[in-house]
């Protein structure tokens, strides 16, 4: 809007120009009171502003290019005036006309019909280029396409639309597929150490491509706990054990059993309650008859209370002058004689050096030890599991056979345990994976039972 | 003074470690792709030095990752793969349930396939860092081989663990690896040297599955996808090291030989072939048909210094395991249908042996039951009916505690309905002056070439001995003296007796002076001057280690003690017994 003005305002201002109607005047269109009202609404944007002059004068405009063809103002003088030195063609015009009366019909069969006259477009204002009518989609690629399979056509190639098809084997192709899961029975292998697969190309180029290959972190050679991938049962678990080392398996696992126990018995004792504790008929009474009693008695202390915190506010009361002095002399006598004491502590440790350097030696001592216990700790960490996820490593249960359980023969042994839980739980000792537990199973929607109402009316 | 506040949790631990499922988010994974891609991977959680300062300041427990590790996932082409494999699902799903079989047919063709090749290339870059990660890849092998066509994993992957553990075991058989075996009442365990790495390995026995159900399938089946693809490219590696075929294929002569009539009957003619191979009965193929090995002799260049000793001693073992090698050589062995056919069969063929049983039992049993030149037949049964006289029968666990002992230890004690000796572990190494066990010094005699004597109380008396003796070095100074003192009490009691003293006038011996014993002597005399010579803090330390192994002494003392008193007490059971029969 702001723009439109400025160009009408521009264009009345330029000293030729002329508005086509008569009711308007330029100077009109140049001068105007604005009326002033806060901009910042986009309400106020075409409410306070009269826009009728903006239209007015752009329709002159419109008026001026539809009928000349562009602006009068921009138009030369010749192709506005002309001389004039009389009625020439006219007269030509009209001895013309008389000779025949059939030319003239002719030529009315020939003329234009007035409704086409009217219909025609009057305008001066050439009609706006059809882009679309002259572009062809793809137009680039196809240009390209074009010139490719020219030069290609130049060196003696054909190009794969028009090539004969050749034989596909797709059988293999499916084979190939198949051949490639890790889990294929029958699939190959090869040499994957022997060759040492050669860097093509330059490296630069590999690494922006994403071809290379990245390097694997160091850290993740290393082992993450020193315990053996498989670990052999104590020679107690044996088909035909030895008596003795029968007998140590079975005091282990006994061992375990003994602390699984105690835990247990220790959150049945937590769980239990005081006896002492335990309702009895008069208890009972007491509580229902609590508050029923009379209170008086505990009234009196309360009143007492009130008096005695009184008493300590008023105890509060502003110091004297003498006091703070006194204070202050007391304070600093103090302060000396810490120091006082202080530097004779100093000079008297002198004597004690021999101590001094004992009890040095024994913090040495200590930190030393301290290191080594440490250092001993973290190795022992490396054989234990470390705490991953939320649920910490929980051992399987020692696989042991009572004496009356042991066969002695390898026909009749039952094998005890699992081994696969054995490999599971290795796993997870050897902190390659995280204890879980198992997801539970929700369902998502609660089954509700209703009684369907025709159902319950009969019955 | 002045600058930017710094943040908390931007810097340091924090920013070291990511929690789980950040990282999942990070890759655009769904948790089980996330922990199937850690596992091909190698990348295990981590727990961090200081918990509370990477998990922004709560205690909560959670799973962290490094954070270089996940960064080092984004660049996995697999990760790919996976989010294909996603899309693949989705599809298929859409098209079941439009019923557009077509479309079915043809999304299945274009399933998307991953490779786990590179991934190990990659986690093992030699051939050495492999072999030492096999234990598991074994263990698990042999577990999943076992399992039941249940469903409870893919049919494929169970005939895939088959195949290369079959592959492993010939290949055990052909390079004579084993040491050790023990039967547990998990498991069997082996343990063989491959390239001189020690492997060890957990067999279940079989038919012995009932599916925990705390363990989790899939990520069991994720590590056995890993483990099926790096054993098969070691599998190829060693049968390549030994001049083998691979895929391994039978001897052109054993072939011939395990060539039955009916062999329809056992199985499939495209499964008859890997029957055969898994019963373990006949000898591989190789590149290049030798005749024999050549022995590899050990040089005889004394290396810088080593003298003329050592190598002799080297010598001697190399010769010794050369031995173990061929344990059972020369010896034909008869399987009954009782016994564990596969695992005895592996074991017997390790140390050379030649191996058959029943036509009935399994495929590729090379001779029958009435072969003349059998020599040992292999019963777990109380009795048996027709018996040869040319072959003993003999219980299984003969060929395992022969095997652990390294020597062909006596059938005796291994007959048919005989009680048997303990099976003993053979990865227990006791240490000196831990206690060992009766049986198993028994047959630390018989290695040493020693004669154990029959009779059961000489047997006592010689374990007798042997404790005596290790008493005796502590102590022989003092016994001398009691004997001493022994000889003067018993002259004192005769002489208060009244007896006339037996004295007799002896012309006397010029007491010989053994060198030895002189030296011997004169060490310890040293040893107690150094003793006494010791520091203050020195003689401390020292007491305490002398009294650590007395004591370890005095415990095995009393254990050895403890069993004879068992013993003695189940003979006397035994004896009642019979005597009640």
């Amino acid at each position: 809007m702001a723009s439109a003005r400025r160009l009408r305002r521009v264009a009345a201002a330029q000293p030729g120009f002329m508005t086509l109607n008569p009711a308007v005047k330029p100077e009109e269109l140049a001068s105007g009171r604005r009326k002033r009202v806060n901009k910042n609404k986009k309400k106020n944007w075409t409410k306070h502003v009269d826009v009728n002059d903006v239209e007015d004068f752009l329709e002159d405009v419109r008026l001026q290019e539809r009928t000349t063809g562009g602006l009068i103002s921009e138009k030369s003088d010749e192709s506005l005036f002309f001389l004039d030195a009389g009625d020439q063609k006219a007269a030509a015009a009209t001895t013309a006309e008389e000779p025949t009366e059939q030319t003239s019909r002719k030529r009315r069969a020939s003329r234009p019909l007035k409704v086409d006259l009217i219909l025609k477009n009057s305008s001066l204002v050439p009609v706006p280029k059809d882009v679309l009518a002259y572009q062809v989609p793809n137009a680039k690629k196809l240009r390209r396409v074009a010139k490719k399979a020219e030069q290609l056509a130049a060196i003696g190639k054909v190009p794969k639309k028009h090539r004969r098809p050749t034989k596909v084997a797709r059988n293999t192709e499916t084979t190939k597929t198949a051949a490639d899961t890790p889990n294929n029975p029958t699939r190959d292998y090869y040499d994957i150490w022997g060759q040492e697969a050669k860097e093509t190309g330059d490296p630069w180029y590999l690494k922006q491509t994403g071809k290379a290959a990245v390097k694997r972190p160091e850290k993740l050679t290393g082992k993450l706990s020193l315990l053996p991938a498989v670990e052999v049962i104590a020679p107690g678990g044996s088909y035909n054990p030895d008596f003795f080392s029968h007998q140590a398996l079975l005091l282990e696992a006994h061992e375990v059993e003994v602390k699984k126990e105690k835990e247990e018995n220790k959150i049945l004792r937590q769980l239990a309650y005081d006896k002492d504790d335990r309702a009895t008929e008069e208890t009972v009474f007491q509580e229902q008859v609590e508050g029923l009693e009379e209170e008086d008695e505990e009234d009196d202390p309360d009143n007492e209370d009130d008096g005695c915190t009184l008493g300590i506010l008023n105890l509060v009361e502003k110091k004297t002058e003498k006091q703070r002095k006194r204070e202050r002399v007391t304070k600093v006598k103090e302060q000396r004689r810490l120091a006082a004491r202080h530097k004779t502590a100093q000079q008297q440790q002198l004597f004690q050096l021999r101590s001094i350097k004992v009890s040095l030696r024994q913090r040495e001592q200590r930190t030393k030890q301290r290191q080594i216990q440490r250092r001993a700790n973290q190795e022992a960490e490396k054989y234990t599991p470390r705490r991953l996820g939320k649920l910490k490593f929980k051992a399987q249960d020692l696989e042991v056979q009572l004496t009356n359980e042991l066969t002695g023969s390898l026909r009749t042994l039952k094998p005890e345990g699992s081994v696969l839980k054995d490999r599971f739980k290795s796993l997870q000792k050897r902190n390659l994976i995280e204890p879980r537990e198992r997801a539970k199973f929700k369902p998502r929607l609660k089954v509700r039972y209703v009684e369907k109402r025709s159902f319950r009316e009969i019955s | 003074m002045g600058g930017l506040q710094k943040k908390k949790f931007d810097r340091g631990a924090a920013t070291n470690y990511i929690t789980r499922n950040r990282a999942r988010k990070k890759l655009q994974l769904s948790l089980a792709d996330f922990r199937r891609l850690c596992i091909l991977k190698g990348i295990y959680p981590h727990e961090p030095k200081h918990k509370k300062k990477v998990n922004k300041g709560s205690t909560a427990p959670r799973t962290f990752y490094l954070m270089k590790d996940i960064r080092f996932l984004l660049h996995e082409p697999i990760v790919g793969k996976f989010r294909e494999y996603k899309i693949f699902v989705r599809k298929l799903r859409k098209a079941y349930a439009k019923s557009e079989w077509t479309g079915v047919a043809r999304l299945r063709d274009n399933k998307p396939v991953y490779k786990l090749d590179h991934i190990i290339k990659e986690r093992y870059p030699t051939f050495i860092d492999a072999l030492r990660d096999i234990d598991d890849a074994l263990s698990m092998g042999f577990l999943f081989s076992t399992f039941a066509r249940t469903g409870k994993c893919h049919v494929q992957t169970i005939q895939l663990c088959r195949r290369l553990t079959v592959e492993w075991m010939n290949y055990i058989i052909t390079s004579r690896g084993l040491k050790k075996v023990f039967l547990s009442i998990k498991g069997i365990y082996y343990q063989a040297e491959v390239l001189g790495q020690t492997i060890t390995w957990l067999v279940p026995y079989q038919f012995a599955h009932d599916h925990p159900t705390d363990v989790d399938y899939r990520v069991m089946a994720t590590f056995t996808e890993m483990y099926t693809t790096l054993l098969g490219f070691i599998n190829f590696r060693l049968y390549h090291s030994l001049n083998l075929v691979y895929p391994p294929k039978l001897d052109n002569k054993a072939e011939l030989g395990l060539k039955a009539e009916n062999d329809e009957d056992y199985a499939l003619d495209s499964e008859s072939y890997m029957e055969k191979l898994s019963a373990l009965s006949a000898s591989l193929s190789r590149v290049v048909s030798s005749v024999d090995e050549e022995e590899a002799e050990l040089d005889h260049f004394p290396v810088e210094g080593e003298d003329v000793e050592q190598m002799e001693a080297r010598e001697k073992e190399h010769n010794e395991q050369e031995a173990q090698k061929r344990l059972f050589e020369g010896l034909k062995f008869f399987l009954n249908r009782e016994v564990p056919r596969e695992s005895l069969a592996f074991v017997l063929r390790c140390f050379g042996a030649e191996v058959s049983w029943e036509k009935s039992l399994c495929i590729g049993g090379t001779y029958d039951v009435t072969d003349e030149t059998i020599t040992h037949h292999i019963v777990d049964r109380p009795n048996m009916d027709k018996q040869y006289i040319n072959r003993y029968y003999i219980q299984p666990q003969w060929v395992y505690d022969s095997i652990n002992a390294k020597i062909c230890l006596p059938v005796e004690d291994y007959f048919i309905g005989v009680t048997l000796p303990p099976h003993l572990s053979p990865f227990v190494e006791e240490k000196e002056g831990d206690y060992v066990p009766p049986e198993k010094l028994k047959i630390m005699a018989l290695q040493r070439g020693e004669d154990p004597v029959q009779d059961e109380e000489d047997d006592d008396d010689e374990e007798e001995e042997d404790d005596e003796e290790e008493e005796a070095e502590e102590d022989e100074e003092e016994e001398e003296e009691k004997a001493d003192e022994q000889n003067l009490q018993k002259m004192e009691t005769q002489r208060s007796q009244g007896k006339s003293l037996s004295v007799k006038v002896t012309p006397g011996k010029v007491k010989k002076v053994d060198p030895g014993r002189l030296e011997q002597e004169e060490k310890a005399e040293e040893k107690r001057l150094a003793i006494m010579m010791m520091k203050k803090k020195e003689k401390y330390l020292y007491d305490k280690i002398m009294f650590g192994k007395k004591r370890k002494v005095r415990e095995a003392n009393k254990l050895t003690a403890k069993r004879k008193a068992h013993d003695d007490a189940s003979k006397t059971d035994k004896k009642k017994k019979a005597k009640k029969q």
